[in-house]
């Protein structure tokens, strides 16, 4: 399959847990496709298996109870799960990289940041140190530090939230990657510095022209920043589109719940509408599909409580897993794709 | 460089900052002082042995007086039972117990925290056979342990010559501080494995994979670095517990033979004691008294400064 737009593409990947408890499914069947030069948002709860995706991706899973199970991921139409470890660390933070997010603890307490940006930059370019510190200056004044000269002496303590954040970004595209996966960036960032954060993305996005794997649980995020969406519920995709067809013609009940969810300007009064129920226990998950206990049309149908609906384009590049979305049940698995 | 930014103050690492917090502490300097006063007399005995000077506090073998005279104006600690300076002695004691001391933590350290930190990061079956390595090890009487050691490596010779060092003579000390390295390394390293095991899946760790980082680059640079305070601490505190080791061993006869060590005088005066000749026995014990005291004060005041949890004041 050549595809020239799509940088990355997920195909059935599957990622288990294997705990005492049994085996937790945190990602199951998901596939996606991330175009060059674009930000693709993955929403969905705390739990769903957001981060799990993104480092199934990196392969950064943690091991040994972590393994990815099954699926492929073809990044520059090379499969990563078939690369050895030492191509893998040639393609993280080289081709894909990625930022965290609690940047209070994502750099190492002991070491400047000056020093941690030139590892990272040592690590895959031919540079000597003095090249790489200066590479290293430039990148924090790329992301926006000011007096960067003097700032890469600084030690990660001595640096807000925001600043570190930037001191990660600053990392991440040091080497120019074609991805780079943003997870919850800006969720322990106060709201301006959010603002700041992703405007600095959207500008560097647009510099080096790389592709931005966006994940959070922030619509208002989404809507803003993101040009295509996957919304994630309970370990599988439930709807993807680009992000205009999401907001204005939500086909899934849960993308539908959470849009409901959201304050509008203007709205005064009343509690806003939620999506009844909780999560469900990823060690349990219920039968057929997997929102049906909290879906308004699904709890007292016997086919969303035994079949659990697989993803169907009812649009081209719109994509819904429910067995009552408009459109769904005239396509065929053979169509499908 | 801007006016705002020069009146930024300049940053410290938390070593510089672990070491501006000791250096406030008045009781550690002072225990510094006697460590490292021990430490520069067992170079210099090294030093003067080396270029063969004959420094005359240093002839411990010479007769200087009648057998067992007490402490007076001329032989301040008195003479033992050849007429040997008990003064001398001492003062050359400290070249054994500092080497053995230094070697056994350096060769206890190089061997735990390795291990530590291999089983603490990759986990799973290399970390099953380190823990069972280590706590079969710490199941046998600490005592007996080094004995069976230093009884086995005792007078052996250990060929070093692929490392194009010749070969290594275990006679006297060298087996009691390969016997106490080798056997003693059980508790650095289990404190290394757990406290890897608490950084291995912080965020900095996943954020150095994200980058490319390999995992010896992350052990070696990323996860070390941020125990190694333990080490530091360990290693004041183990010091003094190999000093007296060492004179257990000696005690026990399996110490250096040839020249005075203070577990050899104590050995020694051990049969003198019940007759009233006290000095030999006080001045070896006074000499270990001091600098395990001085350690403890260090040690304690080095935890305090270098752990973060600790600092909060």
């Amino acid at each position: 399959m050549n595809n020239n737009g799509t940088l990355l593409s997920l195909e059935n990947v599957s990622t288990h847990f294997f705990t005492a408890d049994g085996i937790v499914k945190a990602v199951q069947n998901i596939s996606l496709k991330i175009k060059k030069g674009r930000t693709f948002a993955l929403v969905g709860e705390s739990g769903c298996g957001k981060s799990v995706t993104a480092l199934s991706v990196m392969r950064l899973v943690p091991h040994p109870q972590g393994k990815i199970a099954g699926g492929k991921i073809i990044f520059e139409e090379k499969n990563l799960l078939e690369l050895n470890e030492k191509q893998m660390r040639n393609v993280r933070g080289n081709k894909i990289a990625m930022i965290f997010q609690e940047p209070m603890t994502s750099l190492n307490p002991v070491y400047t940041v000056g020093n941690q940006i030139a590892e990272a930059i040592k690590l895959h370019q031919d540079k000597a140190g003095w090249q790489a510190k200066e590479d290293a200056v430039e990148m924090l004044q790329k992301v926006g530090i000011a007096d960067s000269q003097r700032r890469i002496n600084d030690y990660p303590h001595q640096m807000s939230g925001g600043m570190r954040q930037r001191v990660m970004i600053a990392m991440a595209i040091s080497c120019q990657p074609k991805l780079l996966i943003a997870d919850e960036p800006t969720t322990a960032l106060d709201v301006t510095t959010q603002a700041q954060i992703l405007d600095l993305l959207d500008e560097l996005q647009q510099q080096e022209k790389m592709s931005i794997l966006l994940i959070t649980h922030d619509l208002g995020i989404v809507a803003e920043r993101a040009d295509d969406v996957a919304v994630m519920y309970a370990s599988r995709i439930a709807e993807t589109a680009d992000s205009k067809t999401l907001f204005a013609n939500p086909l899934h009940p849960y993308t539908q719940g959470l849009l409901k969810s959201l304050p509008r300007l203007g709205f005064t009064g009343e509690r806003l509408p939620t999506v009844a129920g909780i999560v469900p226990d990823p060690l349990h998950f219920p039968s057929g599909c997997k929102f049906h206990p909290r879906c308004p049309i699904g709890c007292n149908d016997e086919r969303c409580q035994t079949i659990e609906p697989e993803i169907r384009y009812v649009a081209p590049g719109h994509g819904v897993a429910c067995w009552h979305a408009q459109g769904y049940e005239k396509i065929t698995d053979k169509q499908n794709g | 460089m801007s006016e705002q930014s020069k009146k930024l103050p300049k940053g410290r690492s938390l070593w510089s900052d672990g070491i501006h917090r000791l250096a406030g502490h008045k009781l550690a300097m002072a225990g510094l002082v006697v460590i490292a006063a021990y430490f520069l007399l067992a170079a210099f005995i090294y030093i003067s042995e080396l270029c063969n000077w004959k420094i005359s506090f240093l002839q411990w073998g010479d007769k200087i007086g009648r057998e067992y005279e007490p402490p007076n104006a001329k032989n301040i600690i008195g003479t033992d039972f050849l007429g040997r300076s008990v003064l001398r002695k001492t003062i050359y004691g400290t070249k054994i117990s500092i080497t053995v001391a230094f070697l056994a933590s350096i060769l206890s350290i190089a061997i735990g925290v390795p291990l530590g930190a291999i089983a603490g990061y990759f986990r799973g079956a290399v970390d099953e056979i380190i823990v069972w390595l280590y706590t079969t090890l710490s199941s046998i009487p600490y005592i007996l342990l080094i004995l069976a050691f230093a009884l086995v490596l005792k007078d052996k010779a250990i060929n070093l010559h692929w490392a194009g060092l010749g070969t290594l003579e275990l006679r006297g000390i060298a087996s009691v501080y390969l016997a106490m390295g080798l056997t003693s390394w059980v508790g650095i390293c289990r404190l290394i494995r757990g406290e890897v095991i608490k950084h291995k899946d912080r965020e900095y760790v996943l954020a150095a994979k994200s980058y490319g980082c390999g995992d010896g680059r992350i052990i070696t640079r990323h996860l070390i670095p941020n125990v190694f305070h333990i080490v530091i601490i360990d290693f004041s505190l183990r010091f003094v517990s190999f000093i007296q080791a060492e004179v257990i061993l000696s005690f026990l006869g399996l110490g250096e033979k040839n020249s005075p060590s203070w577990g050899a005088m104590i050995d020694t005066a051990r049969l003198d004691l019940p007759k009233g000749y006290w000095w030999e026995m006080t001045a070896a014990t006074l000499a270990i008294f001091f600098i395990s005291l001085a350690l403890n004060v260090f040690g304690d005041a080095l935890r305090d400064s270098l752990d973060p949890k600790l600092r909060i004041q």
